[in-house]
């Protein structure tokens, strides 16, 4: 069970980063690639804290949420206020520097990364591997409610608002920069979260786990589960995560296979397998009409013209 | 007439070494229409942007009950009682008609207080304003269908709604009328009175001459940036410039 | 002294590789404001190729124009079959498939290939000299005329012919420019197939320069040449030419030369916040 419960970890782990960048692309329509800059800025955070400062996980927990919403706040504002195709590079830019960052100082281990984090202590015991699998659910269940809430909230609305329209948004009293923000602030708090759970899963981390490929990875389980959907960065994360299990034979060709994957999926069904229109919702929908053929007629159909 | 609501005081927007607005000023009191004309590329939709703070006016100023707004942002704007549509419609196409109307009651809950911008808004009252709104544009029956597939003459309402949904003073409308048919036409006509009985002031741009004749208690007629005639319909409609402006660039407006 | 005009050299040359590289993509993002990393994949082929042609005829003639004939496709199937199409999408939609067509195409790379590192042993046909005992390799001079060579004839096609002129109305605005007689899928096609054949020529240089072939090689350069159109003025060629320059001395001086403790790859990134902050539009940007 131990194989099952290392590789469902880190599922979980990477479906927590990958709802918060939904927050920042699909809510707020704001694309960021260098989400795995704020995953690791989680992650060194808790490391730091709980090796050299001898913090628990549960006091190091807070502060390096803390930290990462900062740091995603400071970088957030002036990227924020360029024009959106800008927003793409300069995350790409903030990826590469922050990377550098990790390697070439000595303080955050240099290219040896920090080992010896400490293992969860829950009531005074160590959690186990599958214990440790159950206090990722819980938090991955707590990161869902969050978008949910987020969702239904007024700020939420207003993401919505500026990811449709920003210029129409802006006319209906919403600040277009303070919308984006929210998300940016509360995309990167659940990537720093993933990546204080990610650095006492490891045990063991170089700044070579927070490189822009992460950041595609990540981004690949949004498009693929569906922008914008709240359960779509779920199924993304599992499919991603558990495609190199079934694709073990074939290890040489996976990157490949998964890139083209992706473009396949983003090429013909940019929606996400949860999306709008995709194919599979659309088949489920028409089962559903199979099982339950009643309330066929739709009377809003009949207007189709609008002319009231 | 009442005292003015919103004051122009000699605007100038110029973009690179070009006078968009040249020096243009006009007052609009208490429930009042007042129709912007003028040709193509007359200035009017850079003299509304002006107005509603997409860009700060390079001269001159704006006021707001009397109060400077000039260099507040469109959300600025919005909160002061400004609402707008605009020329090419901009719904929030992936939002429900619904939706795009609750957007625009969020009002003092976007800004301040984070706390009460993560209330909920899907709630029923909220959902019944809204309601009550497109009732009053007669988007009821749409209200649920997603904003993006509906046809032209519903997306000028669903702007109108939006606008509406900001309690605003003033309304800006940009062009409400083009591509609407005849009936659509009347309709909005009379939508447009009944928020000026509201205590509304209504400033339109319009390129239909006869309905802007028809709908304005005053008019300010743009040529080329400059204020060109400013007056009740019936005065605008003869004055010999306003008429070459019109006819000697063979433009189709026909001046009743 | 020797040692800094020595980097002067390499740095230029580095520079010169960045333009060849960067002009395609400062193309295409002019005219469909699409960021192309896939382009760097387009240059990896183009070193692949060359390298494949070269060693079946051992010589340069028909391993660059066929490279560039091969990378010319490509391109345009790329914009044909999957850009075009999503166009209509919010940019991220091109960009994220622009990505995942990159990721895509190094692999083929890879897997066709193999993945250890090939040389490419070919001598460029420029004759060396030295000067003030700085000594200039054949491959220098052939990095410097080559770049100056196509800068001249893109200069040329751009500023004095019809379809260059096509292009300017077509990147000011597709619409505007196709009521206007201009038929702009075949000015889209064209720009690509420009862009890429370039690209495959930037490929072949650098692998001769480096005596090196890999599946990677294209990495870097994929997001860095987005730093630098950035810096340039999004869709302003020259700009990206300048920036590419700029950065190839900039990262052999500073960090080569100068010693800076920095890692030379996030240079550009650098650059490019801090060209943000002072000048948003980019160096030669327009407004």
């Amino acid at each position: 069970m131990d194989y099952f419960a290392t590789v469902a970890t880190l599922i979980v782990i990477q479906a927590i980063a990958a709802c918060g960048l939904n927050v920042i692309v699909g809510y707020a329509g704001q694309i960021s690639l260098g989400h795995a800059a704020f995953f690791g800025i989680g992650a060194y955070a808790s490391a730091m804290l709980t090796t050299k400062a001898g913090l628990t996980f549960w006091q190091a927990l807070p502060a390096a949420l803390l930290i990462t919403m900062l740091l995603g706040f400071l970088l957030g504002l002036p990227s924020l206020r360029v024009r959106e195709d800008f927003l793409a590079i300069t995350t790409i830019g903030i990826n590469f520097i922050v990377e550098a960052v990790f390697i070439y100082t000595p303080f955050f281990g240099g290219a040896l990364g920090i080992g010896g984090i400490p293992r969860v202590v829950v009531m005074g015991g160590r959690l186990g591997n599958n214990q440790f699998l159950a206090l990722c659910l819980v938090f991955l269940v707590l990161s869902l409610a969050l978008c949910r809430q987020f969702a239904r909230a007024w700020a939420g609305l207003a993401c919505f608002a500026v990811r449709e329209d920003e210029t129409a948004a802006s006319s209906m009293g919403i600040s277009p920069v303070r919308a984006k923000l929210s998300a940016f602030v509360l995309g990167t708090g659940m990537a720093g979260l993933a990546g204080t759970l990610y650095a006492h899963y490891a045990r063991f981390i170089s700044a070579g786990d927070f490189g822009f490929p992460v950041s595609i990875s990540i981004m690949s389980m949004v498009v693929l589960g569906g922008m914008g959907t709240l359960f779509g960065p779920l199924l993304g994360a599992m499919i991603i995560g558990i495609l190199p299990e079934i694709f073990r034979p074939l290890i040489d060709y996976r990157m490949f296979i998964y890139s083209v994957l992706l473009l396949l999926m983003i090429r013909f069904q940019p929606g996400g397998l949860l999306g709008d229109s995709s194919l599979v919702v659309g088949l489920l929908k028409s089962l559903k009409k199979l099982v339950k053929p009643k309330n066929i007629a739709n009377p809003r159909e009949i207007g189709g013209d609008g002319d009231v | 007439m009442s005292r003015a609501l919103l004051e122009v005081h000699g605007i100038s927007v110029v973009f690179g070494g070009l006078r968009a607005v040249d020096d243009v000023s006009f007052e609009i009191h208490d429930r009042e229409i007042l129709g912007l004309l003028g040709p193509n590329g007359a200035g009017k939709t850079t003299c509304f942007n002006a107005i509603s703070g997409v860009y700060p006016p390079t001269l001159g100023d704006i006021l707001l009950d009397g109060a400077r707004t000039n260099g507040a942002p469109p959300h600025g704007m919005a909160r002061l009682g400004v609402g707008r549509t605009f020329q090419i419609v901009r719904p929030f196409s992936g939002l429900s008609v619904r939706e795009n109307v609750i957007v625009a009651l969020g009002g003092p809950r976007y800004r301040g207080n984070l706390l009460r911008s993560l209330t909920s808004w899907r709630k029923k009252g909220i959902a019944d304003e809204a309601g009550a709104i497109l009732d009053r544009v007669g988007l009821l029956d749409v209200a649920d269908r997603t904003s993006g597939q509906l046809p032209i003459g519903s997306l000028r309402r669903v702007e109108i709604a939006r606008a509406l949904a900001l309690s605003p003073r003033l309304l800006l409308l940009d062009e409400s009328f083009s591509g609407l048919r005849s009936t659509e036409i009347a309709q909005i006509e009379e939508l447009i009175r009944s928020i000026r009985e509201d205590g509304v002031s209504v400033l339109l741009i319009e390129h239909n001459m006869k309905v802007a004749m028809g709908l304005s208690d005053r008019v300010v007629v743009l040529d080329h940036g400059r204020k060109l005639a400013e007056g009740k319909p019936s005065e605008v409609a003869s004055n010999q410039a306003v008429i070459e402006a019109y006819l000697g660039r063979g433009e189709r407006g026909n001046v009743a | 002294m020797q040692l800094f005009f020595e980097q002067l050299l390499n740095g230029l040359a580095i520079g010169s590789i960045y333009a060849l590289i960067t002009l395609g993509l400062a193309l295409v993002y002019g005219i469909l404001r699409i960021l192309h990393v896939a382009h760097a994949a387009v240059y990896t082929v183009g070193a692949y190729v060359g390298l494949a042609i070269y060693s079946h005829t051992s010589t340069l003639l028909l391993a660059i124009p066929g490279s560039m004939v091969v990378c010319a496709l490509i391109g345009v199937a790329i914009e044909r079959l999957v850009y075009f199409p999503l166009l209509k999408y919010p940019p991220y939609v091109p960009l994220i498939s622009s990505i995942a067509l990159f990721l895509s195409l190094e692999e083929l790379c890879r897997i066709i290939a193999g993945p250890e590192l090939l040389t490419f042993p070919a001598a460029l046909p420029f004759p060396s000299f030295s000067a003030g005992g700085v000594r200039v390799s054949g491959t220098l001079v052939a990095v410097y005329v080559v770049t100056a060579l196509v800068l001249a004839i893109l200069w040329f096609i751009t500023s004095k012919t019809e379809f260059g002129l096509a292009m300017r109305a077509a990147s000011q605005d597709m619409d505007v420019a196709s009521s206007l007689g201009v038929d702009s899928r075949r000015v889209v096609d064209a720009m690509f197939a420009i862009g890429s054949a370039i690209a495959s020529i930037a490929g072949i240089l650098v692998a001769i320069y480096y005596n090196q072939v890999y599946s990677t090689m294209g990495t870097m350069p994929a997001y860095k040449t987005l730093a630098l159109i950035v810096v340039g003025g999004m869709g302003s060629v020259p700009g990206a030419v300048v920036a590419s320059i700029l950065l190839g001395l900039g990262e052999t001086l500073l960090i080569g030369f100068a010693n800076i403790p920095m890692p030379r790859d996030a240079l550009a990134f650098i650059a490019m916040i801090i060209v943000l902050m002072w000048k948003p539009a980019g160096l030669l940007g327009r407004g």
